[in-house]
């Protein structure tokens, strides 16, 4: 048996699907497609699958992953292919692959963020907004309470990429993993209050990929 | 349909995934303007919807057909529906999203009296006109099925028409005279007199009813010729071959049965005489187990599920049930898919049983004794004794169970505090039967029993149909004196609600006159009225009082067993002299044997099929 690191994308109204939902499509899927997946051994039986890096409701991916034990007599490609016409429309797998590195590596995650405005925005006053030295915010923790955060402290790298009438596109590479994460709604609701009373909504939030860092400290896409 | 309000929608409920779509086996056709479409509205929320094997049945069914689209509809939550009113979005169904309003039929389902308010909401959300005699010959027609049709003259006024009885059949003709009519240019009338002629098909409008002085019905009786002064129920005689949906759309979110169902029969031989299905679903036919072995092989392959249910409304009472367990394991256990078998009986419930229930996992199990007296169990025709549940609940304890669910019900004829107090000391008596076991034979240290009563709910087509409803406060304080007699902190109670129980009697037996009491209702911000966290009792007062109507008139009326009933043209086969007879016989404390023991002549063999002709 070998694990093999799969990578999806969740599109359209596939960004509503929560993470306990997705969890539960994949065994399914992999019921449906008859592929030979490995069982956890104990009480209750199951499929060994573990995701990368959960996606928040509401936002759409292309570098998605998720690990799963598979026997080694089914190949890669294979895998994909099954995959793919057992996967509900809104759900593609990229690519299956040998791991790279371990979960537990990744430090950010890239995104895009349109947005929809009532009146024109320039790039400068969104230029004004991560100028900033603070934004505060309540973020909660995941033991149920709640801590007070400076977003901007979470913010990598930030490009405007379209600033046109009615829309505009950012570019934003958040912190992201087990040790430090930023939603990108967060960041998304912070723009929108920043703009206040002007009339700012978030239309798409769309990650486009996954980092590590190295020991030199320069990035590199999980993989 | 403006796709980005609909989506800002969606950011602002919970659970959005209910209104998404898209899953796999979902039915995504390309709209034509030939095809004829059929927006499939069940009048509750999505998770409970789609649990719903009839839906899963009449979806493919339709869908099966070339030129038929059938897309779902479920009733959108409170916090989306304010969503949807505020963007001016009116009900959509869930596949192509179209407004529901455009399509050429919108056909509910009746599970339950108490969903009624939900499609008067619909409707309004639709922007449909709520009556039917309001409707234009380009808006659709509503049609309603399932086992409140026999029954929902409430509805009358606000349905086209009815389908009485099982759907597989009459649901595809309904579409051939459709597509006739489509293009003939005829009045609405026209297409309804002409399904009129279809058995199963009853069309309201179609019958004028008067009054007595006293509010009974004085007469009931189609306005035009050609039309029957009853309606006969359609059934599908034969279970192996008829449609049977092989692909199962799999949700992304959890709903409340969420695992493959294999219809294992339709009917009961049982003859309980409180409960209506046991009576509209006559007779009993079963589908063998190879085809239930057909439809299990497909459905776990096309749709993965991990748990397959025995779907029926007693388990036990399958001819054929070790062949069928033993063949499902078979097919099950390799694959890590648990069986779960529901609606046992305590009377035949063996070790050999359980033990193939939990071959893959183990849960509670739960039984329905109904009554805490055999008297009171003989009245209803409840064949259980005492000794067979504490048989059953020893068999229980020595398989590892220690937990065991018990439903009763509360208010039934004929009942007395000894009836009241004996479901606290039947529920005792399990306890005690658990650690009257030997150590070493009992599994778990503890044991719990959870006792769950329902208020009675007279239903139409049954013996009971005649008897009133105990008063609200009779109701409660029946519930207070056996939750003051049980002591036992092992023993957990819980009871159902009595004004939703009140309100259940008055939709189950009402007359067309409720139909304003709904719409006012659904007015006043009447919905869900299934769940207790949206259940307001004084709207509903408040929506009778605004009409003039008594709702105790339905309610707790004790009806003559000579007046014209409101359900009275709906033919489901059995006879109602027959049910005068098991009424007498309930009053006498007399059982009826089941169908398998002694055939009565009730008068389901009039359909040619079944257990009638084993």
């Amino acid at each position: 048996m070998s694990k093999r690191r799969i990578f999806f994308s969740k599109t359209g109204m596939g960004k509503y699907i929560s993470h306990l939902d997705l969890l539960r499509c994949f065994a399914r899927t992999i019921q449906r497609s008859g592929l030979p997946v490995v069982y956890s051994q104990g009480f209750n039986p199951h499929q060994k699958m573990t995701f990368a890096l959960p996606l928040p409701v509401g936002v759409t991916s292309e570098c998605e992953t998720v690990d799963i034990v598979f026997e080694d007599t089914v190949s890669d490609a294979e895998i994909r292919q099954k995959l793919n016409q057992n996967l509900p429309v809104d759900l593609y797998v990229l690519a299956v692959e040998t791991p790279v590195h371990a979960a537990a590596e990744i430090t950010a995650a890239e995104y895009r963020m349109v947005f929809t405005t009532a009146t024109e925005v320039t790039k400068r006053q969104i230029q004004e907004f991560f100028g900033q030295t603070e934004v505060w915010t309540v973020k909660k923790t995941k033991r149920k309470g709640e801590k007070k955060i400076n977003i901007l402290d979470y913010v990598h790298a930030w490009e405007v990429l379209i600033a046109e009438e009615g829309e505009f596109t950012l570019r934003v590479v958040l912190d992201a993993g087990g040790e430090r994460n930023l939603k990108p709604e967060i960041l998304a609701k912070a723009i929108e209050n920043y703009f206040l009373p002007l009339r700012i909504e978030e239309k798409e939030m769309h990650r486009c990929k996954i980092f590590c860092n190295n020991k030199d400290g320069t990035r590199e896409v999980f993989a | 349909m403006d796709s980005m309000k609909f989506e800002q929608c969606l950011k602002k409920v919970q659970k959005p995934a209910r209104y998404i779509g898209n899953e796999f086996n979902s039915i995504h056709k390309e709209w034509t303007p030939e095809l004829m479409s059929v927006a499939f509205c069940f009048p509750d929320v999505y998770e409970v919807g789609m649990s719903h094997l009839g839906m899963k049945i009449l979806y493919h069914m339709l869908n099966a057909r070339e030129d038929t689209v059938c897309e779902r509809v479920f009733a959108p939550w409170d916090d989306m529906e304010q969503e949807m009113r505020r963007e001016g979005i009116p009900l959509l169904s869930l596949e192509s999203r179209k407004p529901i309003r455009e399509f050429d039929m919108i056909a509910f389902t009746l599970q339950y009296e108490m969903s009624y308010s939900n499609l008067v909401n619909m409707l309004d959300l639709a922007g449909v006109p709520l009556r039917a005699a309001e409707r234009k010959r380009d808006e659709p027609f509503v049609y309603c099925g399932g086992p409140c049709a026999y029954h929902a003259e409430p509805l009358s006024d606000l349905v086209d028409f009815f389908v009485l009885g099982e759907g597989e059949e009459v649901n595809s003709e309904i579409m051939d005279v459709f597509k006739l009519w489509r293009d003939s240019g005829e009045s609405r009338e026209a297409y309804l007199e002409q399904i009129a002629k279809i058995q199963g098909i009853y069309v309201p409008s179609f019958y004028d009813v008067t009054y007595h002085e006293d509010g009974t019905i004085a007469s009931f009786a189609p306005n035009r010729p050609g039309i029957p002064q009853r309606v006969k129920k359609r059934i599908i005689k034969d279970m192996d071959h008829t449609f049977i949906p092989e692909k199962l759309i799999v949700p992304f979110m959890e709903i409340v049965h969420d695992r493959i169902m294999l219809e294992l029969f339709r009917g009961c031989i049982r003859g309980c005489r409180f409960c209506q299905a046991g009576y509209i679903y006559r007779p009993v036919r079963e589908r063998s187990p190879e085809r239930l072995f057909e439809v299990a092989e497909q459905c776990i392959q096309s749709t993965g599920y991990e748990e397959i249910s025995l779907s029926s409304l007693s388990t036990s009472d399958y001819t054929r049930l070790f062949e069928l367990t033993d063949g499902l394991l078979a097919m099950t256990v390799d694959k890590k898919i648990n069986l779960s078998l529901p609606s046992l009986r305590v009377d035949n419930f063996s070790m050999e049983l359980m033990e193939k229930v939990q071959k893959v996992k183990k849960s509670g199990l739960t039984f329905a004794p109904e009554a805490g007296t055999q008297r009171l169990r003989d009245v209803i025709n409840k064949n259980v004794l005492e000794e067979d549940l504490i048989r059953t609940a020893k068999i229980a304890f020595s398989g590892g169970y220690n937990r065991i669910k018990l439903y009763f019900m509360l208010g039934l004829p004929t009942e007395t505090e000894e009836d009241v107090l004996g479901i606290g000391k039947l529920a005792q008596k399990v306890i005690d039967a658990f650690y009257e076991l030997p150590q070493e034979v009992r599994k778990g240290r503890s044991v719990s029993v959870t006792v769950s009563t329902a208020f009675f709910v007279p239903k139409p087509f049954t013996p009971f149909q005649w008897e009133p409803q105990n008063r609200i406060s009779e109701m409660e304080e029946k519930a207070r004196k056996l939750k003051d007699s049980i002591t036992n902190k092992k023993i957990v109670y819980n009871w159902h609600s009595s004004d939703v129980s009140f309100l259940e009697e008055v939709f189950a037996k009402g007359d067309r006159r409720l139909g304003e009491v709904l719409i006012q209702a659904q007015k006043l911000g009447c919905k869900f009225d299934g769940w207790s966290d949206f259940f307001d009792y004084a709207k509903w007062q408040q929506a009778f009082a605004d009409c003039g109507i008594d709702p105790t008139f339905y309610a707790h009326r004790r009806i003559g067993q000579d007046e014209i009933l409101p359900w009275d043209y709906a033919d489901i086969g059995v006879s109602k002299e027959f049910l005068k007879q098991e009424l007498q016989r309930a009053y006498a404390g007399i059982t009826t044997p089941s169908c398998r023991e002694k055939c009565m002549g009730c008068g389901a063999a009039q359909f040619g099929g079944g257990v009638c002709f084993e």
